[in-house]
């Protein structure tokens, strides 16, 4: 058994299960959709960061990247799925990280299509305060927009393998960026900057405030990512299945 | 030549021993049939020998090496265990082709299985739609789809109908005839015998028999004759004359214990008794397997008090 076989079944999966693909149809619409709206409502004003607001449909939009990061896995754990995927490739680490693969590589040709989009809209909507971004700054932030929205698709990926069931993580996951993070991230200082989300959304900021500049603030996002991700691949590989 | 060789294979759940230091090979050409009741650790045995499940202690090998490290294993073993395993929202066609691809196999393959397995008709509609017996098709057509040296289907019969029963006898002769391993799973004695050759007993985790269908309905199936006679009395002597010991029903028939319808037919006719019924009883190979398995099964109803 090898990396390219597994790839291949890996991603015919998730091209023959209609929910999969809606969801990132979703993760286009929904981040293209609210970026062009905030862009229009927030392009003034004297705290505003132009880029920031271009971009900012991938904080609702990333609800949809983190959905089909959990349903790309969680759908092995429904009725004996994950025996069946075992009995055709039983290199468990293996078999992972083809999934974790064929995740990413979905995630990140869509997510740097919609940050393009995004980021078109959000210009378009923006209007005279667009001047102030720079086209290095564009292309940093839709690069990285592209990137983020990758690892927090594969964050859940690796927690979903934790914890065994889609529903699970995304009980936790949503509710994290929509409220906690939110929350405590303007409330607290530093450690809030080093959150999983948090930390990687400085890559969408022209100015940042926080300790982290947009590529290190990226890196610690992909270390929590990377943590997730070792993490399922150990629960993958030591249970029964 | 896929031989399976278990050597010693014991699995624990939280101190309770689900497959007790097991020890069987199972042979190409012919069909194994794998018998316990419910309970009784055969799939947990079968979840051991695919590399599913990590033994507590032993070993079990496909062919000499242990299923994880077969390269392309679904050209070498086919296996059926969960019916609910395939996605209910992909086609039972996609089902196929994820697996093809994982292994390399060819796409003409799941064609051909599909129409092995009577599902080319519903090939494309989504695997939620389909029924038990044909869901059942598809993991036997998963099974099938490496043209595997060995096959172990777990309960197969379960939700066909009887057009599938025959089916999928005539299937499990064949794939032995071409000289495949065959290990087939069931907690039914007679459905068993419809099709094994050789059998394999397992009881609290325990292997109770491994042994040939024939040498064992020879060896524990005690045979009997039922008989029906307008002389009763005639009979009863007869009966007693040659040492055979008979009881009469309230219907009317007799149940010969230990006597064979050959013996039986004779001695009548000698004694000029007018039968009107002699045959030989089937139930109890059934019988012969409770036996075997009594104070082995783990759930057992408690015994009715005899109303007569």
């Amino acid at each position: 058994m090898t990396f390219g076989p597994a790839f291949h079944a890996e991603c015919l999966k998730i091209r023959t299960l209609r929910s999969l693909p809606g969801t990132l149809l979703a993760l286009f619409a929904a981040t293209t959709a609210f970026s062009a709206v905030a862009g229009a409502d927030q392009g003034t004003g004297p705290q505003a960061d132009p880029l920031f607001s271009a971009l900012s449909g991938v904080l609702p939009g990333q609800i949809a990247a983190i959905t089909f990061g959990a349903l790309a896995v969680s759908g092995e754990y429904r009725g004996g799925a994950l025996r069946v995927t075992l009995l055709s490739m039983p290199r468990r680490g293996l078999w992972f990280a083809a999934k974790a693969a064929a995740v990413a590589g979905h995630v990140l040709l869509v997510g740097l299509v919609t940050a393009g989009a995004a980021f078109a809209a959000g210009r378009a909507g923006l209007g005279a305060a667009a001047r102030a971004i720079t086209a290095a700054e564009a292309a940093r932030a839709v690069a990285g927009c592209g990137i983020y929205l990758t690892l927090m698709a594969l964050f859940a990926t690796g927690l979903t393998a934790v914890l065994r069931s889609g529903v699970a993580a995304l009980s936790i996951l949503v509710p994290f960026v929509l409220v906690v993070s939110f929350v405590v991230g303007d409330s607290a200082g530093t450690v809030a900057d080093l959150l999983p989300d948090r930390a990687g959304q400085a890559v969408l900021r022209s100015a940042y405030d926080g300790v982290l500049g947009p590529w290190p603030g990226l890196a610690v996002t992909a270390l929590w990512t990377a943590g997730a991700l070792l993490a399922g691949a150990w629960c993958v590989r030591r249970r029964d299945a | 030549m896929t031989r399976i060789e278990v050597q010693s294979l014991t699995k624990e759940y939280g101190g309770r021993r689900a497959v007790d230091d097991v020890t069987f090979t199972v042979r190409p050409g012919r069909v194994t049939g794998f018998l316990g009741p419910n309970g009784a650790g055969k799939s947990t045995t079968l979840r051991l020998v695919l590399g599913l499940d990590r033994p507590t202690r032993g070993t079990a090998t496909v062919g000499g090496r242990p299923y994880a490290a077969l390269g392309e294993p679904l050209r070498r073993v086919g296996a059926l265990l969960d019916t609910q395993a395939p996605h209910g929202s992909r086609t039972g066609r996609d089902h196929l082709r994820v697996l093809a691809a994982s292994n390399r196999i060819a796409r003409r393959r799941v064609d051909e299985v599909l129409e092995e397995t009577g599902l080319a008709t519903v090939a494309g509609r989504r695997v939620g739609t389909y029924s038990l017996g044909m869901r059942q098709r598809l993991g036997i057509a998963a099974a099938l789809l490496g043209d595997p040296g060995a096959v172990l289907l777990d309960e197969p019969s379960n939700g066909l109908d009887a057009e599938g029963i025959i089916w999928i006898r005539g299937l499990l002769r064949r794939l032995a005839d071409e000289g495949r391993t065959v290990l087939v799973s069931s907690h039914l004695m007679n459905e068993t015998a419809s099709f094994a050759d050789h059998l394999l007993v397992l009881g609290r985790g325990r292997l109770l028999a491994d042994t040939p269908l024939r040498e064992f309905i020879h060896a524990r199936v005690e045979p009997r004759v039922r008989v029906r006679t307008t002389d009763d009395g005639a009979l009863r002597a007869a009966l007693a004359a040659n040492g055979h010991e008979g009881v009469r029903h309230e219907d009317g028939h007799w149940t010969v214990r230990h006597a064979r319808v050959e013996t039986i037919g004779v001695l009548a006719s000698r004694a000029g008794i007018p039968l009107l019924e002699l045959a030989a009883e089937e139930a109890t190979l059934e019988r012969a397997y409770l036996d075997l398995t009594a104070g082995e099964t783990e759930f057992t109803a408690p015994p009715q008090e005899a109303r007569t």
